[in-house]
């Protein structure tokens, strides 16, 4: 399932001339952290956000393909379209893909470096226990 | 003094004369009120203790480390709008932008003529209380040091259109304008309670209690007498010890808006009120983009705001920056087109309107205990709501934008200054609007009828008299302005009379 979210977050961040994408970040290492630490139903939430990107090329450009399946143009045409649908629901769910997308994008020093802005240090995680 | 956190094996055990339910505005404010009272105080809080050097950096540490549920919990209506919460000592007041408005006459009028609650009494008293938090906590208005770009735009936008805003009060000594409100304030400028009003329970003889989620007030004969729980890890979530904090004297309970209903209603409390009145200020945010750089990220994370229109649309104008990481989700499309819209990141100021909605929607016990909210805004509200974003789109033309991204489901990416009228035709459909719910009111509120209400004027459980609730949840109607001030002056006003002031 992984790679299946793995892939719909890769369209919508891609490296470009200008900026580095998230295929400049380890986005598994960043998935597999996801799916530990965030409670089941935001990872459940992702799944499903996921599958729905893979099979909604019918909506968004009127093919029948998953978007995996597409060709490069057609797989652009719909990564920019799909988050502006008429419908509500599969609007949430891009929304909720592009925002923990763009929380690992966001936070790579590297992109940070792009954008000339200072690198985060490592959050510490920590808490009082005693 | 001290401070109990996870542990796993037999059950804790602890004793104090009040046991206070919630460690944000409102528990801490009560808190402090009774233990300088000369009263033992235990503090309960669901999340864990973390200091400014355990602060995240990233929007992905935020939601891990300080939210409810990484701020998971939506409403359930026609639009499905995030509701912002934490979970940690120090409650809301660690992530919040530490605004302080003192709680406007009119609304205790409006308690007093609808609820019979309220009035001159209540007002004074509250009043009195933010006069001392406001000179305990530092309440001062932004300095230049601390403005940024954003906020200098705002002005400068506020003097062209006479919207009358001023710079924002903050609980806040000597801003650097670090941009990292929402993250907590590692520079512990911002005086969020976990820096000042817990300790002093602690030094004054209290017990903190941490990663402890209460389940349920023990009530027996008409008296609180404990609450219970386990403790919960605050990273693998595996449930520890059972604990159990008895009150001798009595719970003020101050769990949020969203939590305090539940928790009483699992607690065998069950008006018919409960749950109920529940209100917000549902906020959008439309991005000005301008030729110079703007470094939304620095300088006070809100650092002005106007009131103007307060009272005849029902708006406040306010300053707001997010972090592009946050930025990354709500600029439009995907791929090679949203690259090239991030590139602008620093050269965009994101302001916002938060909206004095008459909306009641209703929190409901869901599935495992948590909170179902439901809340459809209404369609005087969404006029409202409309001419705020109305409103905020001029301000970023006045101050030399050159274009703005609305959020407007059908909108282009960018509209200019002549599309403005485009705003005043959106469809007033709430899915049309990317919004977040973060100031909440009600579910258990205050009156003079135990069959329209939950608490009376002193936030006493009808027939639970030791049985306090201070928290948003006791206040019947929409404020209208930043409820944190009004939250800690009731509670402190309601500690005082538990004390017999």
């Amino acid at each position: 399932m992984i790679a299946l979210i793995r892939s719909a977050m890769l369209d919508f961040y891609p490296s470009t001339e200008h900026l580095p994408g998230l295929d400049r970040v380890d986005l598994d290492g960043f998935l597999e952290r996801y799916k530990r630490e965030a409670p089941a139903l935001l990872w459940s939430g992702l799944v499903a956000a996921a599958i729905a990107y893979n099979l909604s090329p019918i909506v968004t450009i009127k093919k029948p393909l998953p978007a995996t399946r597409l060709s490069p143009e057609d797989r652009a045409r719909h990564v920019d379209l799909v988050g502006s649908t008429e419908n509500y629901q599969l609007r949430q769910l891009m929304f909720l893909l592009k925002m923990v997308a763009g929380m690992a994008w966001g936070q790579s020093p590297e992109v940070r470096q792009a954008m000339g802005l200072s690198p985060y240090p490592e959050d510490p995680g920590t808490w009082r226990q005693a | 003094m001290s401070h109990l956190s996870y542990v796993e094996g037999a059950k804790v055990e602890v004793e104090a004369d009040y046991v206070v339910v919630g460690s944000g505005a409102g528990g801490s404010a009560a808190a402090v009120t009774l233990a300088r009272g000369g009263e033992r105080v235990a503090i309960v809080e669901a999340g864990p203790w973390r200091d400014p050097e355990d602060y995240p950096y990233s929007a992905y540490g935020g939601m891990r480390d300080m939210m409810d549920d990484w701020n998971s919990l939506v409403t359930m209506g026609r639009a499905t709008w995030p509701i912002v919460q934490a979970r940690l000592v120090g409650g809301t007041t660690v992530v919040n932008s530490a605004i302080a408005v003192r709680t406007p006459g009119d609304v205790f009028e409006t308690w007093r003529e609808k609820f019979g609650v309220g009035g001159p009494a209540m007002a004074d008293a509250v009043w009195r209380a933010q006069d001392r938090i406001e000179r305990e906590l530092f309440v001062s208005r932004a300095s230049d040091a601390a403005l940024g770009g954003s906020n200098r735009l705002a002005l400068l936008a506020d003097q062209r259109l006479g919207l009358e805003g001023h710079r924002m009060d903050r609980y806040i000594k000597d801003c650097v304008g670090s941009g990292q409100c929402l993250q907590g304030c590692r520079d512990k400028r911002k005086q969020s309670t976990n820096l000042n009003y817990i300790p002093e329970v602690m030094q004054r003889g209290g017990t903190v209690v941490s990663c402890a989620p209460v389940e349920k007030i023990v009530v027996e004969r008409g008296r609180a007498e404990a609450v219970v729980g386990r403790f919960v890890h605050p990273v693998t979530r595996k449930k520890g010890a059972a604990f159990e904090v008895r009150a001798k004297k009595g719970v003020f309970i101050a769990a949020s808006v969203t939590k305090t209903p539940i928790l009483l209603a699992a607690s065998g409390i069950k008006p018919k009120a409960l749950g109920t009145r529940f209100m917000a200020h549902p906020g959008s945010g439309i991005f000005g983009f301008y030729d110079e750089i703007v470094d939304t990220n620095v300088g006070a994370t809100q650092g002005w705001a106007s009131v103007k229109h307060r009272l005849d649309h029902g708006i406040k104008l306010e300053t707001l920056s997010i972090p592009l990481e946050l930025a990354a989700s709500r600029f439009p499309g995907g791929g090679r087109p949203l690259m090239e819209r991030l590139r602008e990141y620093r050269h965009c100021a994101m302001w916002i309107q938060a909206c004095w909605a008459e909306t009641q929607g209703k929190i409901v016990r869901g599935p495992g205990g948590k909170p179902i909210v439901r809340y459809s805004l209404e369609k005087r509200d969404l006029e409202r709501f409309r001419v705020g974003m109305r409103l905020v789109a001029e301000m970023h033309f006045a101050a030399g934008a050159k274009a703005i991204y609305t959020g407007i489901h059908g909108f282009p990416w960018k509209i200019g200054p002549d599309d403005l009228h485009l705003i005043d035709q959106a469809p007033l459909e709430a899915r049309n609007y990317i919004a977040v719910l973060s100031h909440l009111f009600g579910g258990a509120v205050m009156g003079n009828d135990p069959k329209t209400s939950v608490t009376d004027e002193r936030g006493r459980v009808h027939d639970v008299p030791n049985l306090v609730v201070a928290d948003a949840s006791v206040m019947p109607s929409n404020i209208g302005v930043n409820p944190q001030h009004t939250i800690m002056g009731l509670a402190t006003h309601f500690a005082e009379l538990a004390l017999g002031g």
